[in-house]
């Protein structure tokens, strides 16, 4: 334990204030709208709410940028955990017959653009084939192999 | 309603993961007070704004312009009346402070005037602060929370829970907790003001419908005195007493809540943020572009709309706005404002446990408590008055209402010691001691608990609260100047303790301002005073009809006096970046400041003296309660 943090540990947690308070603020309105939308049936209201979230990210991606670093791991396992619960989500509401066709719609909005986002993030920040790389697990002896 | 619990426990998983967060970064207790005075800047300058201007604003402000209508105008100038001391006091005393190395208003106090009046009258700001203060704001938000929960969560439990997420991150992460969790309270706060002000201006149908509901009102000549200043005074006894005429909200009624607004920069709490903070760099910007920049404008409009919604439609107030919103957004915002409170409340109960076990039990009862005991018991101490907090929101709201509307007033007291240690040098030390209390004097016989006191004892006085719609803080200070004059003109050849005296020097060689600044001086002067007049002051009457057309309608479309409020907002931005950049009050300053090591005076017979103090105390007490009791019995009220 130290009595006071170091540079890059003061540097980080600055960052990590910047994130929570974006997220906080834009990412929880972002979700209020895009519910307003579902709850009146109104496309144009739940699109506001993610361009919002879109708009969170974005923040996200310049306060990486500003520390010059990128997600953290705790982020990305969020991101894409929430991802994949709310895909469920949609999923077995779309299955069931429960949804409105603006709630459909609302859904493939946010999902698209948030795939959509995603894939641009990456393939921008760390080229197409990069990208790829990031997802491509190599086997073990191929890796020692390239060592 | 899922919504308001799942926000509810995810905020307290936030606040409760920033406390860890800290603590580790503490060593548990080694940074605990002052988070090794290395708050960011900017950290600082948003746990500043928002401490000051969120919580009480939102619930406070758009109470009274909900109610009472535009005539208090003061508090749509709070940004900038809140950012005016800021620049006046933060870097000199950050600047003092560094020199002598200590981290509190009471440390400084006690260093610069060696008197413990003024650090025991400090210790009592900073509880009140913390108890009455924001325990006020924590039992609105309580009963907004049985509101929002349709009867399904008590008020106590409520308030329950809402001190034990505040005492949580307090007590495991200290200053470095408050602060971190600051800024994102500070930002959330700000951000559920200005939803909450979107959303009443969808409820009132836009901005123009809004003003045409304004209007209609103002054409009411029941109401119409809502829009305006009555008057420069009014010599009224006071409330309780004697009414006003139309309203109490005079400009002197402004100027005056203005002042105790002021109080809150010159309190313990505040100052406490500005001494942990890692360099004085972002204090100018803080100030200028955080405080009366970006929370003067939610001041100035978004409070104001919400206020004026609920002006139109009572139903409409912030709890009754709150409810009529879909789940997930009341939740959301209803966390944002408890962000908001929280935010003001962990400071001040941070503030008052150092004080009252760091700055007054150690030094005299107990000066062998190790460094982590004193952590250990100041823990302790917050949970005490928390829980004290908490059980006179359920139990006694009137005492707690009382108590809590003596904070802002006593704390603008300090304003005198604070300027003689930073600006007037011509302050002795008996006319601080003597002025702040007969300036506490002056608050407590014009404020509701002094004549409730009073009242007990068989004491009834002629005047209620705010006699002449004049605000107890102006009362108090009008005294507390009065004697500090006369005191200091017949004490000048009293010299100043070894500490004060490094103190002047040391922000007399720092600090000589450059020809550029002592030729600005007379503008500067000028201009504030000019503000002030027109803001805050008498000036305010012409507000009532300056943006009023001959055919007697709003040349802007809204209030007059909503308007010469915005105008004056901008003029005060202006002027408070003046004072703060171009007048170098505020301005960043990159010097080494080396350390100043009094010198070591040998301390013999301490078990002994404590001891002794440990018993004169509670002879004291107990003399004083048998008195208070034999006095009430004799003369009081039966």
């Amino acid at each position: 334990m130290s009595s006071s943090p170091t540079p890059s540990a003061a540097s980080g947690i600055e960052r990590s204030i910047l994130i929570f308070s974006i997220w906080a603020v834009l990412g929880f309105f972002g979700l209020g709208l895009f519910l307003e939308g579902m709850k009146y049936d109104a496309w144009a209201l739940s699109a506001t709410g993610v361009g919002v979230i879109t708009l969170a990210f974005i923040a996200h991606i310049i306060v990486n940028g500003v520390f010059d670093t990128g997600f953290s791991q705790g982020e990305a396992v969020l991101g894409i955990g929430a991802y994949g619960v709310l895909g469920l989500v949609f999923v077995v509401s779309a299955a069931t017959g429960t949804m409105t066709m603006a709630d459909y719609y609302s859904c493939l909005t946010l999902f698209g653009v948030l795939a959509t986002g995603f894939l641009a993030y990456l393939s921008t920040r760390h080229g197409m084939r990069g990208a790829f790389s990031r997802f491509h697990v190599r086997p073990l002896g191929k890796r020692e192999e390239s060592l | 309603m899922i919504w308001l619990p799942l926000y509810g426990l995810f905020y307290a998983a936030v606040t409760l993961y920033w406390a860890r967060l800290s603590a580790r970064s503490n060593g548990d207790y080694k940074t605990y007070f002052s988070a090794a005075h290395g708050i960011p800047p900017w950290i600082s300058a948003l746990v500043i704004s928002g401490a000051s201007l969120s919580g009480w604003a939102v619930l406070g402000g758009t109470e009274e312009i909900g109610r009472h209508g535009f005539g208090l105008a003061a508090v749509l100038q709070a940004g900038i009346a809140l950012a005016l001391p800021g620049v006046l006091f933060f870097k000199r005393l950050w600047l003092v402070a560094q020199r002598l190395r200590v981290s509190s208003l009471v440390e400084l106090l006690r260093a610069y005037w060696g008197s413990e009046f003024l650090t025991g009258f400090a210790a009592v700001v900073a509880v009140l602060f913390a108890v009455a203060f924001a325990g006020l704001q924590l039992l609105t938000l309580s009963r907004l929370v049985v509101q929002l929960g349709g009867g399904a969560i008590s008020q106590e439990i409520a308030a329950v829970l809402l001190g034990l997420v505040l005492f949580g991150y307090v007590v495991i992460g200290g200053m470095r907790a408050a602060g971190y969790i600051g800024a994102l309270q500070a930002v959330f706060a700000a951000a559920a003001i200005l939803v909450l002000a979107g959303f009443s201006l969808i409820d009132a149908g836009g901005f123009v419908a809004l003003n045409s509901g304004l209007a209609k009102l103002a054409a009411d000549p029941a109401s119409a005195s809502r829009f305006l200043v009555t008057g420069v005074v009014q010599f009224t006894a006071g409330i309780g007493k004697e009414a006003a005429a139309g309203h109490e909200g005079t400009a002197l009624a402004s100027l005056s809540f203005a002042m105790a607004l002021m109080g809150l920069q010159a309190s313990p709490v505040i100052i406490k943020v500005v001494l942990s903070t890692s360099s004085p760099r972002g204090l100018a910007a803080g100030q200028t572009w955080v405080m009366a920049g970006a929370f003067g404008a939610l001041a100035a409009f978004c409070v104001a709309v919400i206020g004026a919604h609920a002006l139109i439609d009572p139903a409409r107030d912030l709890s009754g706005l709150l409810a009529s919103l879909s789940p997930w957004f009341s939740a959301w915002l209803f966390i944002g404002l408890v962000a908001g409170v929280q935010l003001m409340g962990a400071i001040a109960l941070l503030s008052a446990g150092e004080t009252l076990v760091r700055h007054l039990y150690k030094p005299f009862f107990h000066s062998s408590l190790s460094r982590r005991d004193t952590v250990t018991l100041t823990r302790v101490v917050i949970g005490v008055l928390l829980l004290a907090s908490v059980l006179m929101q359920v139990l006694t709201p009137v005492a707690l209402t009382l108590l809590a509307s003596l904070a802002l007033p006593l704390s603008f007291q300090l304003w005198v010691p604070l300027l003689g240690m930073t600006w007037l040098r011509w302050i002795t030390r008996p006319a601080a001691v003597t002025g702040v209390g007969f300036g506490i004097a002056g608050v407590l016989l014009t404020e509701p608990f002094g004549i409730s006191v009073l009242s007990f004892f068989g004491l009834d006085l002629p005047w209620g609260r705010n006699p002449w719609t004049i605000h107890s803080a102006a009362w108090g200070m009008a005294a507390n100047v009065a004697v500090t004059l006369l005191v200091s003109a017949f004490t000048q050849r009293r010299g100043f303790g070894e500490q004060a005296s490094e103190a002047r020097n040391f922000l007399f060689v720092q600090l000589t301002g450059s020809p550029r600044v002592r030729a600005l001086r007379s503008t500067a002067w000028s201009v504030t005073l000019v503000w002030l007049f027109l803001a805050l002051g008498p000036g305010l009457v012409f507000g009532n009809y300056t943006f009023v057309t001959v055919d007697g309608r709003w040349a802007l479309g809204m209030p007059s006096l909503w308007g010469w409020s915005l105008v004056m907002w901008a003029a005060g931005l202006g002027l408070v970046w003046f004072l703060a950049y171009k007048m170098e009050m505020a301005s960043p300053l990159s010097t080494h400041i080396p350390p100043y090591h009094p010198r070591l005076r040998p301390r013999t017979g301490q078990a002994e003296a404590e001891q002794q103090r440990r018993r004169a105390f509670i002879i004291t007490i107990a003399i004083g309660f048998s008195l208070a009791v034999v006095t009430a019995l004799s003369f009081g009220h039966h």
